[in-house]
C-alpha cells in the first residue's frame, strides 16, 4: 500500500485514501436482519412445535413422535452440560426457541418480525440499486473455476498455517470471490422463498396460487424449515470468514468504506 | 447507520490529482457506470474519472466495438456492461470526518445492537425468561425495562396490535367470490378430533336444539336438527382444515349453506357479525367451558361456508361436532365451532374464545 497522502486544496491536511464499499441502506438493512432472522427462527421453532411437519412412529423408549425432539433428547444424553433437563424433548424449543406451550405468543412475534423482515428486504433492494450493489453480486462466467479455486484455498488455508508453507490467496478481481458471490447471491433468493412459503402458509385460500407453488401445505412448511435451515448455517461460515479477514471488513459494514485499496482479495 | 457518504460534507470536491497509487487494474466502465457509481456513493470523483480507462476497454473486452464518445451512444452500451461490476474508485476524505463518521456510525451501531436486545428481552414470554440468566439478573432487566415503561401489560398490548394489523391484512386480502379449492373425496385424510378440553359425552344430543337470535323478526327461534335438514338443501364438499397448530386435513363435508340459512332467518338490519357459541362444551377436567367464536356475515354469506351436519356421508359423531358445526374453510380450524347451540346476529365483533386467549380474531386464511 503506498502512503500517498495528497495535499488538495482541501481544508484539513491530513487526508486518507478509502473505497466506498456498502450503502448506508445495505448496512443498515444487513444488521437489522441479525435480530430480525433470530427472532423468526425463535419463534418459529415455538410454531412448529405446535405440530411438527418431520414426524415418525412413536419411538419405544423416549415416545417421541419428533425428530426435531429427538435431537434436543441427543444432546441433553450426549453433550455435558446441556442438561438434565426436565423435558429433553423440549431441549430445542426451549433452548433455540421461546420454548413449548408458546403457541400463541410466538404467532404473534413471528407476524411482527415478518412484517419487518418483508419492509427490511426491501431496503436491502433499494440500497442495493441506489448504490450499484447488485453488480457486484450477479453471477458470471468465470464464477465457476474461480469458486474451485477458492474451495482449494479455503481448505488447504488452515493445513497450510500449520505447516507453515505459503498458501497464496487466489487473486480475485472484484468486490467478491466466486463463493462470497454465489452465497451473497443466494442469500436475498432464500429471503424471498422464506417470504413466499411463509405467506403460502399463512393464506393459503387466498393466495392458493402461491399454496400451489409448494405443491401443497405440507410443501410450503417443509421449504419453509429448510430455507431456515439454510439461512442460520450460512451465518457460522459468514462469521467465521469475516473474523479471518479482518477488522477492516468488518468495520465497512458499520462506516461504509474500507482503508483497503485495490488489493481486491479476500473479503468476506 | 445513516448515509456515510455524504455530498459535500467535507468532501473535497476535486478528484485526485493523480489516480492514486493503486492504478485501476481492470478496464474500467464506461461512462454509464461511472456515473451511476459516483452518485450512488456519492463519492467527490467526478463522472469523468474513469474516462481515461475508457480507451484500455476494447483491449480486454474484444468483441463488442468501442463505444463512441458522443453521448447518444449510451443506447448502444450492451446490457452485459451496463451490468459489469464497478471499478472500485478509491475517494480521498480528511482524516478527521473519517474518525467522526466512525464514531458516529460505531455509536449507532451500538445504540441499535442495545435496543434491539433490550426489545427482545421484553417481548420474550415470562415462562420463556425463566430459562435464561440468572434470578438477579433477570429481576434486574425486568425492573429496569419497567422503568422504562417496557412492562409485560405493555407487551400483551402491543402483541394484540401486531395480531390486529395482521387481521387487517387478511381483511383486506379475502375476496368473495374467491372460492376455497375442492378436493375429490379419494383425497381425504384421516380426521382428527382436537377439541379444546375434553370431548363432551353424546347425551346433550337428544335434546339439542339451535337458538337463533338477532332475527329481522324480531323473534327467537329454536329449531331442532329434524327442521333443518327438512328444509334446506344438502350441500357436499371436500375441502381441507388447516389448524392454528400448523397440521392440516382434508375431509368430505356435508351439510347446508349458512348463506340458505341466512336468507330464511335474516338478521336484523344493522347486524354485521354472527355470535356463534357451544353450551356443551369442556375443559380439561371435564368441567362446563362453553365456546363461542365470531364470523363476519360476508365469510358466513360465502357459498362454501357450511352449517355442517355430515362427514364422509354420515352424520356427524360427537367428537367431530354433532349434531351441527360451523365449517368455514376460508377460516382457521379453530373458527370451525363444533356443537353448536345457538347463533345470535350483532352489529358489534363479539368475543371469541382463542382471541381472549391470544390468538388471532379473524382467522382468515
Amino acid at each position: 500500500m503506498s502512503a500517498t497522502t495528497v495535499e488538495t486544496a482541501s481544508r484539513a491536511p491530513a487526508v486518507r485514501l478509502v473505497v466506498p464499499k456498502h450503502h448506508a441502506l445495505v448496512r443498515l438493512s444487513h444488521w437489522a436482519n441479525v435480530p430480525l432472522l433470530l427472532g423468526l427462527i425463535v419463534t418459529g421453532l415455538s410454531i412448529y412445535w405446535a405440530a411438527p411437519v418431520f414426524e415418525h412412529p412413536p419411538d419405544r423408549v423416549t415416545r417421541s413422535t419428533d425428530y426435531v425432539a429427538d435431537i434436543g433428547i441427543w444432546i441433553v444424553k450426549h453433550v455435558p452440560g446441556a442438561g438434565p433437563a426436565r423435558d429433553p424433548g423440549g431441549w430445542i424449543y426451549n433452548r433455540i426457541g421461546i420454548g413449548t406451550f408458546q403457541l400463541s405468543h410466538a404467532l404473534r412475534l413471528h407476524w411482527f418480525f415478518a412484517y419487518l423482515f418483508m419492509a427490511n428486504g426491501l431496503l436491502y433492494v433499494l440500497g442495493l440499486a441506489l448504490g450499484d450493489g447488485y453488480k457486484a453480486l450477479l453471477p458470471r462466467l468465470s464464477d465457476a473455476p474461480e469458486a474451485l479455486r477458492m474451495t482449494r484455498y479455503y481448505v488447504g488455508v488452515v493445513p497450510a498455517k500449520l505447516l507453515r508453507r505459503p498458501w497464496p490467496h487466489p487473486p480475485v478481481r472484484s468486490k467478491y470471490n466466486a463463493l462470497q458471490r454465489g452465497a451473497y447471491f443466494a442469500m436475498p433468493l432464500l429471503g424471498i422463498l422464506a417470504v413466499a412459503s411463509g405467506w403460502a402458509m399463512h393464506k393459503p385460500v387466498q393466495l392458493h396460487w402461491l399454496e400451489r407453488m409448494f405443491v401443497n401445505y405440507n410443501g410450503a412448511r417443509i421449504v419453509h424449515f429448510w430455507v431456515m435451515v439454510a439461512l442460520a448455517t450460512f451465518v457460522i461460515p459468514h462469521v467465521i470468514l469475516v473474523i479471518a479477514d479482518g477488522w477492516d471488513t468488518f468495520r465497512s459494514m458499520i462506516v461504509g468504506w474500507s482503508e483497503r485499496l485495490g488489493g481486491r482479495h479476500g473479503r468476506d | 447507520m445513516d448515509e456515510t457518504e455524504r455530498p459535500g460534507e467535507g468532501v473535497p470536491s476535486e478528484p485526485p490529482s493523480e489516480p492514486a497509487g493503486e492504478a485501476p487494474v481492470l478496464p474500467s466502465l464506461s461512462p454509464g457506470e461511472g456515473r451511476a457509481e459516483s452518485k450512488a456513493e456519492a463519492s467527490s470523483a467526478s463522472p469523468e474519472l474513469p474516462a481515461p480507462a475508457e480507451e484500455t476497454a476494447p483491449a480486454k473486452e474484444p468483441s463488442p466495438p468501442p463505444p463512441p464518445k458522443s453521448p447518444p451512444a449510451r443506447r448502444r452500451i450492451s446490457l452485459a456492461e451496463r451490468l459489469r461490476e464497478p471499478e472500485e474508485v478509491p475517494i480521498e476524505l480528511p482524516a478527521s470526518t473519517l474518525r467522526a463518521r466512525s464514531r458516529r456510525d460505531f455509536l449507532m451501531f451500538g445504540a441499535g445492537a442495545l435496543a434491539a436486545a433490550a426489545g427482545f428481552w421484553w417481548l420474550l414470554p415470562d415462562g420463556t425468561k425463566q430459562l435464561h440468566l440468572t434470578p438477579g439478573l433477570r429481576d434486574w432487566i425486568d425492573s429496569l425495562e419497567a422503568r422504562l415503561g417496557a412492562d409485560p401489560k405493555r407487551r400483551e398490548r402491543f402483541l394484540n396490535r401486531v395480531l390486529t394489523f395482521d387481521d387487517d391484512v387478511a381483511e383486506a386480502l379475502y375476496s368473495a367470490d374467491r372460492s376455497v379449492r375442492t378436493y375429490s373425496k379419494s383425497q381425504v385424510t384421516p380426521l382428527r378430533n382436537n377439541y379444546a378440553g375434553r370431548t363432551p359425552g353424546p347425551d346433550y344430543i337428544p335434546g339439542w336444539t339451535l337458538t337463533v337470535s338477532g332475527l329481522a323478526s324480531g323473534q327467537i327461534e329454536r329449531l331442532t336438527i329434524a327442521d333443518l335438514l327438512a328444509r334446506f338443501p344438502h350441500r357436499d364438499q371436500v375441502t381441507r382444515l388447516y389448524c392454528v397448530e400448523g397440521w392440516s386435513i382434508v375431509a368430505w363435508w356435508g351439510g347446508l349453506r349458512f348463506a340458505d340459512f341466512l336468507r330464511a332467518y335474516p338478521p336484523a338490519p344493522g347486524a354485521r357479525w354472527a355470535r356463534l357459541d357451544s353450551a356443551v362444551a369442556l375443559d380439561g377436567a371435564g368441567n362446563p367451558d362453553p365456546y363461542y367464536v365470531s364470523i363476519d356475515l360476508p365469510t358466513a354469506r360465502h357459498p362454501q361456508t357450511l352449517l355442517a351436519t355430515h362427514v364422509s356421508g354420515r352424520p356427524l359423531p360427537v367428537e367431530h361436532g354433532a349434531p351441527l358445526r360451523l365449517l368455514a374453510p376460508m377460516k382457521l380450524g379453530l373458527k370451525n365451532i363444533k356443537a353448536i347451540t345457538s347463533i345470535a346476529y350483532v352489529a358489534q365483533e363479539p368475543a371469541d374464545y382463542w382471541n381472549d386467549r391470544g390468538y388471532s380474531k379473524y382467522d382468515g386464511l
